[in-house]
């Protein structure tokens, strides 16, 4: 009975300042009447400055190059947090993997998931996509491995060393690239401008394909390492 | 309107989801459905009827959306997700040590 009356308690309580808010953002001016200053900028000059077909990695890469550097030191910390609080065992047991089909039909299709995680990786900046988000499509296949076919099978395959010389070298491009900011342009992570050709071809827009390339790497490997720490611990009882 | 109503249902169902259930997996649930929230937020009032903020090359574009929150999400969305694999671990490893994810029994322990 008394954890009855707290859930109501609780739910009105809730239920009032989800009303409170409702009433003060139906009160907030619409976006269009705001006056968008650094956004105008961005979207007027952003092609112009950075030579990035797409502006969202413009803004990335180039405006607030710094803040990525801090978001992939953030996912850096994670995965060395993970690391030291589960591994033990080097060597995780696991299934045996799926089914006959379900491997040989993965076999044909891995290089096709690596080559499209590649491409939205060297991409960035000039269609959707980047290296956080091809990152992730690399992790995948290391996934993918660990359940199709058993974890041991991913363990020979791409090594936790590996990973982590994937991992370190990622971080360590995005760090270069921002002290040749420093002696080259004079200001850390500047875009390089020597790099810059013409615009829409796959080398161009500076240093931010290079960046993309070292993110693209260290989301993957981090994220890859994060899955194989905790698998082998979970699975660790069961078999 | 209508967003501003979706954003605030999901952030209540996070936050309730939050303080109410006391299965530690349940309480990672809903903090990440409170940052999706926010995340929809951002995104939905950066859309104002323009084009994807992607220049087609060789052609002349009309409005663009603004492209800052789509930026500024793709931070948030890193962040969210390697702070939600830690947490997930150190739930792990509390269920080692005291066999149960479940913040009632956990408080009994220590009597």
């Amino acid at each position: 009975m008394n954890k009855l009356v707290k859930k109501t308690l609780i739910t009105a309580v809730l239920a009032a300042a989800a009303f409170a808010l409702y009433y003060n953002f139906s009160l907030l001016p619409g976006y269009q009447d705001l006056e968008k200053g650094i956004s105008d900028y961005i979207i007027t000059y952003g092609l112009h400055d950075t030579g990035s077909l797409n502006l969202i990695t413009a803004v990335l890469y180039d405006y607030r190059a710094f803040d990525s550097l801090g978001e992939s030191t953030v996912i850096f910390g994670a995965v060395s947090g993970i690391v030291l609080i589960l591994s033990r065992k080097m060597l995780p047991v696991s299934s045996k993997g799926l089914s006959f089909i379900v491997k040989r039909t993965l076999g044909i299709m891995t290089p096709f998931i690596a080559l499209f995680g590649f491409y939205v990786i060297t991409h960035g900046h000039l269609s959707p996509g980047g290296g956080f988000q091809g990152g992730v499509i690399l992790a995948a296949i290391s996934i993918i491995f660990s359940i199709v076919y058993g974890s041991a099978f991913d363990y020979r395959r791409y090594s936790p060393q590996t990973k982590t010389v994937l991992e370190t070298g990622g971080a360590l491009t995005f760090l270069v690239i921002g002290l040749a900011g420093i002696v080259m342009e004079g200001a850390f992570l500047k875009n390089l401008g020597f790099l810059t050709a013409e615009r829409g071809t796959l080398i161009s827009a500076g240093s931010i394909p290079y960046i993309n390339i070292g993110v693209g790497f260290k989301v993957g490997a981090g994220l890859a390492i994060i899955f194989y720490s905790m698998i082998q611990k979970t699975f660790e009882e069961d078999f | 309107m209508l967003t501003n109503l979706i954003f605030i249902i999901l952030f209540m169902l996070g936050f309730y989801a939050l303080i109410m259930k006391t299965n530690l997996i349940k309480n990672v649930i809903g903090l990440n459905l409170m940052e999706a929230a926010i995340f929809f937020w951002v995104i939905s009032f950066s859309d104002i009827g323009g084009e994807v903020s992607i220049h087609k090359f060789g052609e002349t574009m009309g409005k663009f959306n603004d492209p800052v929150p789509q930026a500024l999400t793709l931070t948030g969305i890193v962040i969210g997700a390697s702070t939600a694999a830690l947490l997930l671990t150190l739930i792990i490893e509390l269920n080692k040590f005291s066999g149960t994810i479940d913040r009632d029994q956990i408080e009994e322990l220590n009597d």
